[in-house]
Order: structure tokens, then C-alpha cells, then sequence
């Protein structure tokens, strides 16, 4: 199969919605800097860099080339990777699968995002990228600018995720309650994170509440931030890896899918695939396919922690669903008895998630990096008071439709 | 508080066309018979022979079972709510879309409460997002009947199939 190897350094900056301080390239620099001294090592023992952020949104076009004298690695295999909210997630694997197969000893991975260098927050032009593809398309076949607003952008991701709620909710009986219960929590937690953007220790779900609605059922108070911050790890293969650190994070098993039926309108337009948009069949196949390559055989006992990817709180109880950690419409139940918390049976998004931060590019890498963290016992406030032996990280992106799912561990493949 | 950041006074301004439907993609042919359907009132969709499973608009492969969606089938322009999202009034200003503003465009108007919907026709097993009218936020509900709404003059476009309306 693949060659062992584990995370051993972990960095990221502290998020915030301006970072006016820096460029992107000193962002990105601030991450690789803090992953670097974490692993104790310098970038003379880094042998391949792979770096990401969301295709546009920065406003950069070759990012690795603003990127590579700042982080010092100049002459070094640069891999470029860019697979929308997702690219973290697949900066991550990709750095994974250099060391993996044998091609490279230590890698680095570095996904950052820079959302207030955008006048709009990467809406018109990362937008443009990423999804506008198919609403040409629409607009050549005579949708109306009014349906278009309407359906498609009532509010970019919102706008996808809202519909996923709604269905979520209809089928498992959830109530617009537990999206405040989550966002709280997410909150509560991001307060122990020094580095998440949204920190509010002590939120109630009554605080949420009492903000303005979206569309219902979102609220204001759902929905993420747009974050400005970059996160990096180092991983290294089996030798260096236990030379360097005394409980690396194992890469256990690893997949990532991508589901044209969860597309609102697939990229052809050919076909509303939504039969049920929050079906989310591109996560529970890369669940099973990681969770076999782990040798995992339960993960509802299995794993100990997940760090999942949900901007929006409906997310987080649909996609522990869809990854196998609860039985099918029964995420809200375990969420309401505490389950998920810090100190619950499985912690889900510990770190408050992307619900709390979401530097996109960032942000899949960040689940990743969090889970390490959790293996590592190295989480400061938001560490877990369980032994962490299996941690898996989610993510969510491309347009709506590709999924990175990760499986780290705390002793490498048997 | 405003979906949008505050404008940038010193942003370059470029003012031009930008020909949005100038793209050519591969996919058009079933995009095209749906849309010529529209014209005569009928909402087509393609049947998958493998799992049963009618979708509108039509595809070419299924994306359950990745068999050839060779059959048409023609779906009632009647049918049921399976999703719906309230948006809050429209207000001016407040929320734009690649720098048009819907109500400056006349797209949308002041004050008003969008209902998008997804609409699953009698028929066929997939969803269609569009527009609820002539209902009212709190009578919506997940299972509503509901018919289409044709625009007043078909031109063989997407934009024939205007929305959907409550049956009452």
C-alpha cells in the first residue's frame, strides 16, 4: 500500500477578518515558521513544499511564487494544489502521498486564504472561478437574473447549505434549536482556540437566537466568518518522524470523492442531481474507503474525536452522519445530550471549526492540523480530556461537491 | 448589518460588456430539447432504464447507477414542495450580486419576501430549484401542492418556466 508517515509540526496564525499587518506571502510564512519550530527542524530538511489556497480568491494567481522566498524554498519541488473549500484537505493528502510513496522524506504543506485582500471577499472573483462555469451556462439558456438570484445565490455557499438544512431537518426530525445548540458550542469552543476568529466563551444558544435570520433556518449567528489566516504541517516518513517527535500523528487512511449529485446543478447543467442535497454520498464513500484503509472497522467506537468541516451547524450533525460516527438522522440527539462537547464521548470540531474560522483554502488543512494536535496532546486549552488514539478530519468544497476525509492515528499502519 | 464590505473608493472601475453566454460548453443538446419543451408547456426529464429514476432536467447518464438515460418522459407541471428557504425582505443596497444590484435591475422589488423552493414535479424523483409566488411565508409548507407558473410569452428559454405557485 504506502509508505508510513506522520505529521510532526503543526503552525498556523491566529485569524482574524483583517490581517492588514502582512502580505499573503508573510501570512503563509507565519504559519510554515510556527510548523517548522513545532517540528524542530529547518526548511534545509524539507524536501517538497505543497501549498494551496481557494483558485481566486486572494486575488493571486501564482500564489507558490509570492510564497516560495518568504518561506525559503527556493529550489525546492513546489506541488500547487487548488480543489476550492476542500484545497486544505487536498494540500494536506497531497503532501501525504509525496512522502507516502517514497518520492520524498519530509514534506511541507502549507493552505492559507487572505479573504480581506478581496473587495468582496473573494465573492466576485473567487466566485467567478469556482462556480460561475455553470451559471453561464444557465444565463446562454435564458435563466432569469430573478430565479438566479433566488436559487443560486442566497447567499454563495449559504445559499447550497441552506437547502441541506432544510432537508436534513425534514428527515431527522432536527429542529432549528440544535443549529443554535451547535453554533454555541462552536463558539464556546473557538474561545479556548487562540488562534480561531469567532470566540465567544460562555455562548448560550439563546445568544444565538437572538440574531438576525438569513434564510430560514439560518441565522446570522450560523454562519461562519470570512478569516484571514494560513496553517501548515510538516510531514515526514517513518525514520525522521520518530526522530523528531515523540508522538507523531500517523497517517492511517485517506480518500477523497467527488459527487456531481450533490451539485445543486451539475456542472453540465445537465441534471439537478438533487434528488436529497444533503445525501452526501462523496463523504460516506471516502469515509469507507479510508476507514478500510485504517483497518477501522466501527468508527461509531472507533474514533475518539472528528474534526468535521461545517461552515454552517446543520453540517456538522449531517456529516458525522454521512462519516459513519452516528446512525443516519440521529447527530442532533447525541449533540443535544452533550455528547460532541470538549468533554463529551466524541468530540466533534473541538477547535470550533470552520463555524468559528474559515480561512477557506485554510480550512480543510486546519481540520487536519487540529486532529494532529489532538494526537499529539499538544491543543493547549481545547485538548480533550480522553486519550485521543484515532482522530479523523473532514472536508467539504470544490463547488459543493469534493471531499477529503482524513484518518490520522497515534501508532502508524500495522 | 451589510453583506457587503464597505466599498473601496480607490478600486479601478472598468465599464464594459461582459458577454456571459459567450461560452461554448459540450453539454448543451439536453439543455436545448429541455428548454424547447418549455415552449409547448411540457417539462421534460430523462428516465433511467437501470434504477426507474426520472430527473428533470434531463441528463445523459444516471448518476446512481451510471447507465445511459436514452428515454424522455414528459412530468406533470404539477407538484410538491420537497425543500423551501425564506429569504428577508429585499431591501436596496443591502445585497449584490456580481455588482448588479436586484433591484436596481428591476430583478426584484423593494420589500419583497423571496420563497425559493425545490419542487419535485409528479413524475419524476429529482428536484427543480425555483421561485414560489402568490404564497405567503407562513402558509409554506414541505408537501404543498404546487403548479408551475409559465412566463407570459415562451421563448423556448429556461426562463419559461417561471416558478411555481400553491394550488388551491
Amino acid at each position: 500500500m504506502f509508505r508510513n508517515c506522520a505529521i510532526i509540526g503543526c503552525g498556523q496564525t491566529k485569524h482574524t477578518s483583517k490581517r492588514r499587518d502582512v502580505s499573503a506571502a508573510e501570512l503563509a510564512a507565519e504559519a510554515v515558521n510556527a510548523a517548522l519550530v513545532d517540528a524542530g527542524i529547518t526548511m534545509k530538511d524539507v524536501d517538497c513544499v505543497v501549498s494551496g489556497n481557494m483558485q481566486g480568491f486572494g486575488g493571486i494567481a501564482q500564489p507558490e511564487q509570492w510564497l516560495g522566498d518568504w518561506i525559503g524554498c527556493a529550489g525546492k519541488p513546489a506541488i500547487r494544489i487548488a480543489t476550492g473549500g476542500t484545497t486544505g484537505g487536498s494540500v494536506g493528502q497531497g503532501a501525504c502521498y509525496t512522502v507516502a510513496s517514497g518520492m520524498y522524506n519530509v514534506s511541507l504543506a502549507v493552505a492559507w486564504e487572505k479573504h480581506s485582500d478581496s473587495k468582496e471577499a473573494g465573492a466576485t472573483t473567487g466566485l467567478a472561478h469556482v462556480g460561475m462555469g455553470n451559471l453561464f451556462h444557465a444565463l446562454a439558456y435564458g435563466l432569469s437574473l430573478k430565479n438566479l438570484i433566488a436559487t443560486t445565490a442566497v447567499g454563495a455557499a449559504a445559499g447550497v447549505a441552506v437547502y441541506q438544512a432544510r432537508y436534513y431537518m425534514q428527515r431527522s426530525g432536527c429542529r432549528q434549536e440544535h443549529l443554535d445548540m451547535v453554533a454555541a458550542k462552536n463558539r464556546r469552543c473557538a474561545a479556548k482556540n487562540p488562534y480561531a476568529h469567532l470566540q465567544w466563551p460562555n455562548c448560550q444558544p439563546e445568544d444565538i437566537a437572538k440574531t438576525d435570520l438569513i434564510a430560514y433556518p439560518f441565522r446570522y449567528g450560523h454562519v461562519c466568518p470570512a478569516s484571514d489566516g494560513a496553517s501548515a504541517i510538516v510531514v515526514a516518513e517513518e525514520k525522521f518522524a520518530r526522530k523528531h517527535c515523540k508522538q507523531p500523528a500517523w497517517f492511517k487512511g485517506l480518500a477523497s470523492y467527488s459527487d456531481e449529485e450533490n451539485q445543486l446543478q451539475s456542472e453540465n447543467y445537465g441534471g439537478v442531481g438533487v434528488i436529497d442535497p444533503s445525501e452526501q454520498m462523496g463523504a460516506r464513500v471516502s469515509a469507507m474507503k479510508a476507514y478500510k484503509m485504517a483497518g477501522i472497522t466501527d468508527p461509531q467506537k472507533e474514533v475518539d474525536l472528528a474534526e468535521i468541516y461545517q461552515p454552517f451547524p446543520s453540517q456538522e450533525l449531517i456529516f458525522s452522519e454521512r462519516l459513519g460516527l452516528f446512525d443516519e438522522g440521529t447527530a442532533w440527539k447525541h449533540m443535544e445530550k452533550g455528547e460532541t462537547d470538549i468533554n463529551g464521548r466524541l468530540p466533534i470540531s473541538v477547535s470550533g471549526g470552520v463555524n468559528a474560522t474559515n480561512a477557506i483554502g485554510s480550512s480543510a488543512l486546519q481540520r487536519i492540523l487540529e486532529a494532529a494536535l489532538q494526537i499529539m496532546g499538544k491543543a493547549g486549552e481545547h485538548q480533550v480530556p480522553k486519550k485521543v488514539k484515532t482522530a479523523v478530519a473532514h472536508g467539504w468544497g470544490g463547488v459543493t461537491n469534493y471531499i477529503t476525509f482524513t484518518v490520522l492515528g497515534d501508532t502508524p499502519r500495522g | 448589518m451589510g453583506y457587503v464590505k464597505d466599498e473601496r473608493p480607490e478600486t479601478m472601475m472598468v465599464e464594459g460588456d461582459w458577454q456571459v453566454g459567450a461560452y461554448r460548453y459540450k453539454a448543451p443538446r439536453l439543455l436545448e430539447e429541455y428548454a424547447q419543451n418549455l415552449k409547448n408547456k411540457k417539462i421534460v426529464g430523462s428516465l433511467c432504464m437501470g434504477c426507474g429514476k426520472v430527473i428533470v432536467q434531463p441528463r445523459n447518464i444516471c448518476g446512481r447507477c451510471h447507465r445511459r438515460m436514452e428515454e424522455r418522459k414528459i412530468v406533470s407541471e404539477w407538484g410538491s414542495l420537497t425543500c423551501f428557504v425564506v429569504s428577508p425582505p429585499v431591501v436596496k443596497g443591502k445585497y449584490k450580486l456580481f455588482g448588479l444590484d436586484p433591484v436596481d435591475t428591476g430583478a426584484l422589488k423593494e420589500g419583497e419576501v423571496m420563497i425559493p423552493v425545490f419542487v419535485r414535479f409528479d413524475g419524476s424523483d429529482s428536484n427543480i430549484a425555483c421561485l414560489l409566488f402568490n404564497a405567503k411565508p407562513e402558509e409554506v409548507f414541505i408537501g404543498m401542492r404546487v403548479k408551475a407558473v409559465w412566463a407570459k410569452e415562451l421563448k423556448g428559454a429556461m426562463s419559461d418556466l417561471d416558478g411555481v405557485e400553491p394550488i388551491r
